[in-house]
């Protein structure tokens, strides 16, 4: 059944074509066609395409006023033509041939869908929402988990783009297609990190709001629609709760606490993440940085009773590694930051004599000056991350989801988090060589770790990422409001492009270059619930919907014990 | 055997004649004495007439041509005219261009007809022939050819119980609802212009008869809009009805035509024909236009069917 016809009065392009279309017919904005072409020589080639715009004119109107003639007081004959814009997403076969002017347009249903938008070509098709037709929508797998390329970009205006909600969503298709994921989605392995509000700290709770009518749209991408399964949640302690660490979450109290202990500070190379401001790589602090950690490596040795406490020695005493000794009277133990910063200073910035240089590397007494300040700030901002006793790491293995809420933390506290677990997540696959199992970032406000300018050790962790995490297995959800302000090599690696709402200014930016311009166009209309997708194997954008999740977002959403949300689906 | 050719020169080019439209055939005496009244404007009085319909045609000289006779060369055109008909449906308030009669055809002096090679489906040429090798006479035999098929369009509307304004004098005097609208004053029919000067927009001069017999027909000035501080002739036409109705339905037509051509009056930034171009008419005739194709496309075919029919 035609729609309409190839329009015969305007040039038809391998790009584009319009459709003028029949009256008992319409088009809207992303419909998919096809229409058939019988090249001499050739045979039959079909053009599929997907329509990016749809317009109406009446057709004799010569000038704007006519349309009250026309439509008003009827006294000008004129007629009411309806067309729309067609993008092609492909010719098959290949062949390179512009649509016969007057061919007839269809809908592409069924298997010319599917060609419409390649996914007979994919290996593994993996739905990431609805389209316009009420039918999946799927990307190809490859293009994600690293065997052809890797990691999502998510921007979009804050709170109406959904850029949290659609990484989550996908997680979930992830997590929730095993069929189509397979191998790579054995033990797969995601990081989450909460940086805003207590949002995603719900996950495995059921969403009391959760309609049927959402329901019917998980049922068609053919995922249970149920709460995430396996999450551990874990957040900071509270400061200044003395010995008894208490997480710093208002909302919930079945989550770990997590924190680093001395000995583990000074052996992952912790103590850069403090220094990650921009400024601090441009006045050589990162050198002091560099210089102490190695340091700190050489000299600290365990303290006997005090678990994860640490005293700094000369390694000329001819301790060993491992070694356990007593404190000598009278020497610093180093059981928290407070501890570092002070037996630092005894190196560092002596009140009674030299720096040692062997510490401060010989750069001028202002810099180590700098140095200590900030470390003395870094005290009174993140101090209780660091504290003694039993090992408090966040351990990614227990649950498939691990949840690290960082929003009461200063911002220095955030990126000092996300530095030390983007390294642990990277070094421990840097270490095995493997790709599986896999293992997911998703982060948020990208912009704040690896803006476009500047430098800093976090920047340089989520290049290398970006760059090589492909092969490790290692995969980035980065989501941000803006793209332009992000790196612009942890942007080009990824594969798989994703916008809400953009803000108009932002929409027009050299980042959103495969965006067609009528998408860049409505990219400023586009609802909550609603994003463009962009994906290597597709020459075109797609706009998806994502059905509400079943999970919660909110306390107030978290359904009651004993509450089937569920019940009559 | 005489050839047939195109000529190089573009059709544009040579004798222009416009067939005179406004003085139509034996012209005859003047009446003015025709209705019962004194000789004032009179305001026009629309009676809500639901269906209006607007006939026009449009023609274009699509080739000359020239048979190489052994008598000597023998003129010819190729024409193309295309006559319709916008009906205007009052009460549903929408305007439809419901007939398009197409028709080209080739015509040469001197007794000849030509012997068309063959053409493409959508340029079938009819041939017909003139006696004499005027260019005006073949032109004028086009024209009447367009005036004909217009006024066929005209005949059958108004049976079909339309009210028909035909662009142009009357061309039948038959006794059915339709007037003959003239946009352009060639010479003025009245003894006395004084009344022209003094209508306002929309009213009508009372009416007045020409010709005699079964030329005569009923005719009256209308305004279209206010003329301002314009010349006094100024969106002024002249409307024509057939001789062989009664007075009282001419009045009925003339008293309509002054209330409700008004409304269609086309604006001056629109239309280098406004105030009488009216803006059906002037649809309609862009949509013929249209219909009688790409001129150079035709000219083109022309050339190449008469170049390979001498091969």
């Amino acid at each position: 059944m035609s729609v309409g016809r190839v329009l015969g009065s305007q040039h038809t392009n391998t790009r584009e074509f319009r459709v003028v279309i029949g009256d008992e017919q319409y088009l809207q904005l992303d419909d998919l066609v096809v229409v058939r072409t019988a090249v001499p020589g050739a045979g039959e080639v079909a053009t599929y395409g997907i329509v990016t715009e749809a317009e109406a004119v009446y057709e004799g109107a010569s000038f704007e006023s006519d349309t009250f003639r026309i439509a008003d007081e009827g006294t000008m004959p004129g007629g009411k033509v309806r067309s729309a814009q067609v993008a092609v997403t492909r010719v098959d076969p290949e062949l390179w041939v512009s649509p016969d002017p007057g061919g007839l347009v269809s809908r592409a249903t069924g298997e010319a869908r599917d060609k419409a938008l390649y996914i007979d070509e994919m290996g593994r098709p993996l739905p990431v929402g609805l389209g316009r037709d009420g039918l999946p929508v799927y990307v190809d797998l490859d293009f994600f988990d690293g065997r052809k390329g890797g990691h999502m970009s998510i921007s979009g205006i804050s709170g109406v783009a959904t850029k949290t909600s659609f990484a989550l969503f996908f997680l979930r298709m992830l997590t929730g297609r095993r069929d189509i994921v397979g191998e790579a989605g054995k033990n797969l392995r995601v990081l989450v990190f909460n940086v805003k509000g207590e949002d995603l700290l719900w996950l495995d709770k059921p969403n009391r709001d959760f309609s049927p009518a959402a329901a019917e749209a998980w049922a068609v991408l053919g995922v249970e629609p149920e709460a995430f399964p396996s999450v551990s949640l874990w957040a900071p302690p509270r400061p200044r709760s003395g010995d008894v660490l208490v997480p710093d979450i208002a909302g919930r109290q079945d989550v770990e606490v997590f924190a680093w202990t001395p000995r583990e500070f000074v052996d992952e190379g912790l103590l850069r993440f403090l220094f990650t401001d921009a400024s601090d790589a441009r006045n050589q602090i990162s050198f002091v940085a560099e210089r102490v950690e190695s340091q700190l490596r050489r000299f600290a040795v365990d303290v006997a009773g005090v678990p994860g406490a640490i005293v700094l020695r000369d390694p000329g005493e001819g301790h060993g590694p491992g070694a356990l000794v007593k404190p000598n009277p009278g020497e610093r133990v180093i059981t928290d930051l407070n501890g570092f910063a002070a037996a630092l200073e005894e190196f560092l910035d002596p009140v009674d004599g030299e720096p040692d240089p062997r510490w401060t590397g010989r750069v001028q007494g202002g810099t180590v000056s700098a140095f200590m300040r900030r470390l003395h700030a870094a005290v009174v901002r993140v101090g209780y991350l660091i504290q003694p006793g039993e090992s408090r790491r966040i351990d990614r293995a227990r649950a498939q989801i691990t949840v690290v809420g960082i929003q009461s933390l200063h911002e220095l506290g955030q990126r000092f988090v996300v530095g030390a677990l983007l390294a642990e997540a990277f070094a421990e696959k840097e270490g095995s060589g493997q790709r599986f199992p896999l293992s997911v970032v998703v982060l948020d406000e990208l912009n704040k770790y690896a803006p476009r300018d500047g430098q800093s050790p976090i920047k340089d962790m989520l290049i290398d990422i970006a760059q090589r995490g492909r092969s490790l297995g290692v995969l980035l959800v980065g989501a941000q409001q803006t793209a332009s302000r992000v790196a612009p090599e942890v942007l080009e690696n990824a594969a798989l492009r994703v916008t809400g709402r953009l803000d108009a200014a932002e929409a027009e930016r050299s980042e959103y270059g495969w965006m067609l311009p009528s998408t860049r166009a409505r990219a400023r209309l586009l609802k909550p619930g609603t994003m463009v997708i962009s994906q290597p194997s597709i020459p075109v954008p797609l706009v998806v919907d994502f059905p509400f999740p079943p999970w919660a977002t909110r306390k107030e959403e978290v359904a009651d014990e004993g509450d089937d949300v569920f019940k009559g689906l | 055997m005489a050839r047939l050719h195109v000529e190089g020169w573009a059709p544009e080019y040579g004798a222009s004649v416009e067939p005179e439209d406004a003085l139509s055939p034996a012209e005859g005496s003047v009446d003015v004495d025709v209705e019962d009244r004194p000789w004032e404007p009179i305001a026009g009085r629309d009676d809500d007439v639901p269906l209006v319909a607007f006939v026009d045609g449009v023609r274009r000289i699509d080739a000359r041509l020239l048979l190489d006779d052994p008598s000597g060369p023998v003129p010819g055109i190729c024409g193309s005219f295309a006559a319709g008909a916008v009906v205007w449906d009052r009460r549903e308030r929408r305007s439809e261009v419901t007939v398009r009669h197409i028709e080209r055809m080739a015509v040469l002096g001197d007794g000849h007809a030509p012997d068309m090679p063959p053409l493409p489906e959508w340029l079938a040429y009819s041939s017909s022939s003139v006696a004499d090798d005027d260019p005006a006479s073949l032109i004028r035999a086009f024209h009447d050819a367009m005036r004909r098929a217009e006024a066929v369009i005209a005949e059958e509307l108004a049976d079909a119980g339309h009210f028909v304004v035909a662009d142009g004098p009357l061309y039948e005097y038959t006794r059915n609802d339709k007037m003959g609208y003239v946009k352009s004053h060639r010479r003025s029919y009245l003894p006395d212009t004084t009344i022209v000067g003094l209508l306002p927009g929309a009213h009508r001069t009372p009416l007045f008869t020409i010709g005699e017999g079964r030329f005569r027909r009923y005719s009256w000035y209308v305004r279209l809009v206010d003329r301002g501080a314009d010349h006094s002739w100024a969106g002024i036409v002249r409307c024509e009805a057939s001789g062989a109705l009664d007075k009282a339905s001419v009045v009925t037509i003339a008293d309509r035509s002054a209330a409700v051509l008004p409304l269609l009056a086309s604006q001056p930034h629109l239309d280098p024909r406004a105030p009488q171009n009216l803006v059906p008419i002037a649809a309609l005739e862009r949509d013929l236009r249209h219909r009688l194709g790409d001129a150079g496309l035709v000219l083109r075919a022309l050339r190449t069917a008469l170049a390979g029919g001498a091969a």
